[in-house]
């Protein structure tokens, strides 16, 4: 647990002392010195919060590999649904078809599921409004724009085909 | 070079035109999605008037309008949800 | 120079079509959860067309990295952080017992929690 505890600090602080160098962008020593004391106070109080679960996984050049392949990946997604959502929006009220819909996911763990839901959220047209986990698998419910199946397999297939396959290649 | 202006005082107009949805809103909601997108096309207007400019002030203004808007739509959004459901 | 001018307007004027589209949607949409759908539109395509062109005019025209990053770090932020406060006010609103007018072609979350 000690040793746990000791790795999840120097995560948060690496992360924060990357974040206070992107925000300054100045490299005289005193700066980069007090951000050192700053970030470590930060991430003494902090990191039983920010990490829940393995906390080196971005220190795995796979995972990161796998990280920076998904951008791309997402960017298409988004493309193509904010195309389709500024049609509606010029279109007015008759061209949307709204519901909420149950939809089944296999990602698993905390990490996995919170990325699958913001990506969810952030493209156009869909967005997460609750997660349940009945006997051992987890649901979303997803409010959707556009309702073309009611049938729940087919709908998430629709919704996150692509996006789940590669949060779960990041995460497993 | 005033081309940035011109694409800045344009946001700026498009925040304008989310604030009738604040003031007109039936709900809670609608006015909170309206302040929340107000305060991202603000945040994109300074952007645009910081790089016209040149003055640095603006991004670091934009940044804490950038967090503080997130902070209070969750606020308002947990206020709501009120941790029950109420019948309607 | 007159054509990279012309390109980073273009980035630029492609995010102001999308942030008009959302704008239109939050006014025009019928229902509280369709105007959330409008607005995704500003803070994602929008958000990303303006802070793209911007960065680009920092780093090529203007030639100042320290503002290059710094508005890379605002658009990281406004996308990782603003589908936490979407998502928040969506079920808030759900829960607080807000439903579109025009009811919905199916609504599993008012199925599962109210019968």
């Amino acid at each position: 647990m000690q040793k746990n505890r000791l790795s999840s600090v120097l995560s948060t602080f690496v992360v924060c002392y990357v974040f206070w160098l992107l925000l300054t962008w100045n490299f005289s020593a005193q700066e980069l010195v007090m951000g050192a004391v700053v970030c470590l106070c930060v991430a003494w109080f902090a990191s039983r919060m920010f990490i829940h679960e393995d906390p080196t996984w971005l220190f795995k050049p796979q995972k990161l590999l796998a990280l920076l392949a998904y951008i791309p990946l997402f960017l298409r997604e988004l493309w193509k649904a904010n195309v389709d959502m500024a049609k509606r929006c010029f279109g007015g009220c008759r061209s949307i078809n709204p519901g909420i819909i149950k939809v089944p996911v296999e990602a698993k763990g905390l990490y996995a599921q919170a990325m699958l839901a913001n990506s969810i959220t952030l493209t156009p047209g869909t967005i997460t409004m609750d997660i349940v986990s009945e006997n051992g698998k987890d649901y979303y419910y997803i409010h959707w724009i556009d309702v073309t199946t009611t049938d729940r397999v087919k709908a998430g297939e629709i919704i996150k085909g692509s996006l789940e396959k590669g949060v779960r290649r990041i995460w497993e | 070079m005033s081309d940035m202006l011109v694409f800045s005082i344009f946001f700026a107009l498009l925040a304008v035109m989310n604030l009738y949805r604040l003031l007109k809103g039936p709900t809670a909601a609608d006015r909170m999605v309206a302040g929340d997108s107000a305060d991202v096309l603000i945040c994109c207007a300074m952007v645009l008037y910081s790089v016209y400019s040149g003055r640095g002030i603006y991004l670091d203004i934009a940044i804490v309008s950038a967090l503080l808007g997130i902070i209070d739509t969750m606020l308002v959004g947990r206020y709501l949800d009120n941790g029950r459901w109420l019948k309607k | 120079m007159i054509l990279l001018r012309l390109l980073i307007g273009a980035i630029i004027v492609i995010g102001g079509i999308f942030a008009l589209a959302g704008t239109i949607g939050i006014l025009r949409m019928p229902d509280t959860y369709s105007r959330m759908q409008a607005s995704t539109c500003i803070s994602t395509m929008g958000a990303i067309g303006v802070l793209l062109g911007a960065a680009l005019y920092a780093a090529l025209i203007l030639h100042a990295p320290g503002t290059t990053v710094k508005i890379v770090v605002i658009g990281l932020l406004i996308l990782t952080v603003n589908p936490v406060g979407a998502h928040a006010i969506a079920r808030g609103a759900y829960r607080n017992g807000v439903r579109p007018e025009n009811g919905m072609k199916i609504d599993d979350l008012g199925r599962d929690f109210y019968e």
